[in-house]
């Protein structure tokens, strides 16, 4: 080893310290629980854990429950990734055309949510869904949609809170991508303006080239994002109604910490870390081929 | 009691707090007067004593500050007192108790006992005078093997809450208590009044349909309560007598969530019966501007033939077995506990005393506490296992699936058994090989 690699790890060691401790370490722990039947009656008397190899996952998958958490995850993610992208996309550009005046008033204000307690902001926009009074049901009364039971309704609920979570959650990636769009070439620009090139295609092929690796990382992470999708169903819905915005981290929650089954909950925090790794392996397989990362 | 301080999510009492009269009761004034006190013995300087911790939901745990003074005065020991969330305090007992940070007292609903004294988190009471002298049915729940886990604090049976004046409109002097009465009166409410509805029975919330399951006569568990019972004509009859009060649009299909004000609702005639818990007479009393005493009253709730055993959000306090001070955590149950605490917290938050010595007081005789009274004697069976508390979950999940027709009835309770049997697989298991009972 080299002086340097010697200052280097010297230098990363208290900080793989804490992460191995208080990362790796749970997470292969939680691993080997998944293959245990840890119960409240574990928790009662040690003697009655056992090692029960992939039964918990035979379990899981004669679940409905599970399965339906599954569709809920994936139904979340396939229409909030692209709602919440292209929420923020369409922001991005809006604020980065030239004749927009007060650009950082519009940045905070576009913002704002993000940073603000998921809680509260769940509160107000109950009221906001509600059937009888809410604001929402109201605006679409004045054009003649009649009243929608946005999050007592089965078919609704998900939307619901897509709604609401697009709104939470947008204004981050806006800025990413504000960041990104000003490094866009403006010489670039100009030539396909000259060039006779419309405003689609100067964004299909100068606008989006540049920003692609910022597009990939940011669906990236909103997959991540979405698939672990929890606190916002928590406060909205409870996981109703008839468990149709049941998440499968939702799922996960209410079989370790609610009902103590944690041998359970590890086998579905175990899918659940398979499942993101896959979306992002296939994610970067893609960026790789059109040349972004 | 003036300005009950709503909400109080956090209080602590040190020693020698003063600005809180008895005579006149808590006031903003006096509680505003404790804030210094709290920051001193936040400090851990006031006393030296450190102060015993405790945890309660809901409305007991917001008020019970209030019975702490006067223990405090007496023993010298100050109190502090933690209020959960009730929908996150399941989760938040079985956490502490697993990390080793339960407080010394807590409380727990009558039906999460069985499971908190299997796992040892709660100790054995130790002297028969705390559970002497309750009201019959209250200490079942609570003797686990023959020994008592908790002592009865706060019970509180459900009854309906009905608005008079609807209730009266449609030519009724009160609801009628069995079923087919009920129905007919519903029906006739509904007629006059379309664009409302008659009950509130939230579609997360078990209790309602709990108790026509039991008052028809149904055994949940069986085989020593290790597999499901629901496929059976009892619980078929009240999932179609349940079913039917959505279906005729008698009852608004909705969760808590969309309730956000449910008490607003009933003022505003949004339904006209409420089955709730004696609670709801505080919320009654504190919002009297919106809804004044003579538009509600209170009555049994109806069941198949006429009243029966009724569930309910009973709770009970215990003393955590990691507790490094026993002899005062119990003398603090014992406060909690005593007539003259019961008496003041059923003027505060309205639940009912346990002790039977307790029921000669005046306050009690009034009109709308008949109901409980009759109540009281009454509670539903709990079945001895500890996923119980989850199986009612399960129950109502399937029945919610019947009222917004994704399943039939029968669909839902083959369903449901399925369910339950493999809920309780690691329990059948256990008892077959003996180890529990």
């Amino acid at each position: 080893m080299t002086r340097e690699a010697r200052a280097g790890w010297l230098f990363t060691a208290p900080v793989l310290t804490i992460i191995i401790a208080v990362f790796v370490l749970p997470t292969l722990l939680a691993m080997g629980i998944a293959f245990t039947d840890y119960s409240i009656y574990a928790l009662a008397d040690p003697g009655n854990l056992h090692v029960v190899g992939f039964d918990n996952f035979a379990t899981l998958f004669a679940t409905p429950l599970f399965w339906r958490a599954i569709g809920n995850t994936l139904l979340f993610a396939g229409l909030g990734v692209p709602m919440a992208i292209g929420a923020s996309l369409f922001a991005a550009l809006l604020l980065n055309d030239a004749t927009v005046r007060w650009k950082p008033l519009w940045r905070v204000a576009l913002f704002a949510p993000y940073v603000t307690s998921i809680v509260a902001t769940a509160v107000v926009w109950r009221f906001l869904f509600n059937t009888r009074f809410g604001l929402v049901n109201q605006a679409l009364g004045v054009i003649g949609v009649p009243a929608i039971d946005w999050l007592g309704d089965p078919n609704t609920s998900i939307p619901a809170i897509l709604i609401f979570v697009t709104w939470k959650i947008f204004g981050y990636n806006m800025i990413v991508f504000t960041a990104a769009l000003a490094a866009v070439p403006q010489d670039l620009m100009e030539a396909a303006r000259l060039d006779g090139a419309g405003p689609w295609t100067r964004f299909r092929h100068v606008t989006l080239p540049a920003i692609g690796p910022t597009l990939v990382l940011a669906g990236m992470m909103s997959v991540a994002g979405f698939l672990q999708i929890f606190a916002e169903p928590y406060v909205m819905t409870l996981g109703g109604p008839a468990q149709s915005t049941t998440t499968i981290l939702y799922f996960m929650f209410e079989e370790g910490f609610k009902w103590w089954n944690l041998g359970q909950a590890s086998a579905v925090a175990f899918i659940l870390f398979l499942m993101i790794l896959a979306v992002t392996l296939v994610q970067t397989r893609y960026a790789r081929r059109n040349e972004w990362l | 009691m003036r300005s009950p301080l709503a909400g109080a999510g956090r209080i602590r009492h040190g020693r020698g707090v003063t600005g809180f009269d008895d005579r006149s009761g808590p006031t903003r004034r006096a509680m505003l007067a404790m804030l210094p006190a709290l920051a001193v013995s936040g400090c851990g300087a006031a006393a030296g004593v450190p102060p015993l911790r405790v945890w309660a939901m809901s409305y007991e745990g917001d008020y019970s500050p209030f019975l702490m003074p006067d223990f405090t005065a007496a023993t010298g020991i100050p109190v502090d007192v933690q209020s959960l969330p009730t929908t996150a305090s399941h989760e938040k007992l079985l956490t502490a108790h697993a990390g080793n940070a339960l407080p010394d007292v807590l409380m727990l609903f009558n039906g999460w006992v069985r499971e908190f004294a299997m796992i040892g988190a709660v100790a054995p009471v130790p002297s028969p005078t705390l559970v002497a002298r309750l009201f019959p049915g209250v200490r079942d729940p609570l003797r686990i093997g023959g020994i008592d886990y908790a002592v009865p604090w706060s019970v509180a049976p459900q009854v309906q809450y009905f608005r008079r004046d609807i209730v009266g409109g449609a030519g009724y002097a009160t609801p009628p208590l069995d079923w087919a009465g009920w129905l007919r009166m519903a029906r006739a409410i509904k007629r006059r009044r379309p664009d409302e509805y008659v009950f509130l029975m939230l579609l997360n919330w078990p209790d309602a349909l709990l108790t026509m399951m039991t008052q028809a006569g149904a055994t949940m568990l069986r085989d020593q309560a290790t597999r499901g019972n629901f496929r059976s004509d009892p619980v078929r009859h009240a999932f179609a007598f349940y079913a039917q009060l959505f279906a005729e649009g008698l009852a608004p299909r909705a969760l808590s969530t969309e309730v956000q004000d449910p008490l607003a609702a009933f003022a505003q005639g949004y339904f006209a019966i409420w089955p709730s818990g004696p609670t709801t007479l505080l919320d009654l009393r504190r919002r009297a501007g919106e809804i004044p005493p003579n538009r509600w009253s209170t009555a049994r709730l109806a069941g198949p033939t006429g009243p029966g055993p009724v569930s309910g959000d009973s709770a009970s306090l215990c003393v955590a077995t990691t507790t490094t001070r026993p002899a005062a955590a119990w003398a603090l149950v014992r406060h909690m506990t005593s007539r003259a605490s019961e008496l003041k917290f059923q003027r505060m938050i309205g639940n009912l005393p346990a002790r039977i010595d307790a029921w000669n007081a005046p306050q009690l005789a009034q009109p709308v506490l008949a109901a409980f009274r009759e109540q009281m004697a009454d509670p539903a069976p709990i079945p001895p296992a500890v996923e119980w508390e989850r199986i009612k979950g399960e129950v109502q999940l399937a029945a919610e699936r019947v009222i917004r027709e994704l399943q039939t009835i029968e669909q839902a309770l083959t369903a449901l058994d399925d369910r339950v049997d493999r809920l309780l697989a690691q329990r059948r298991a256990l008892v077959a090989a003996g180890k529990i009972a």
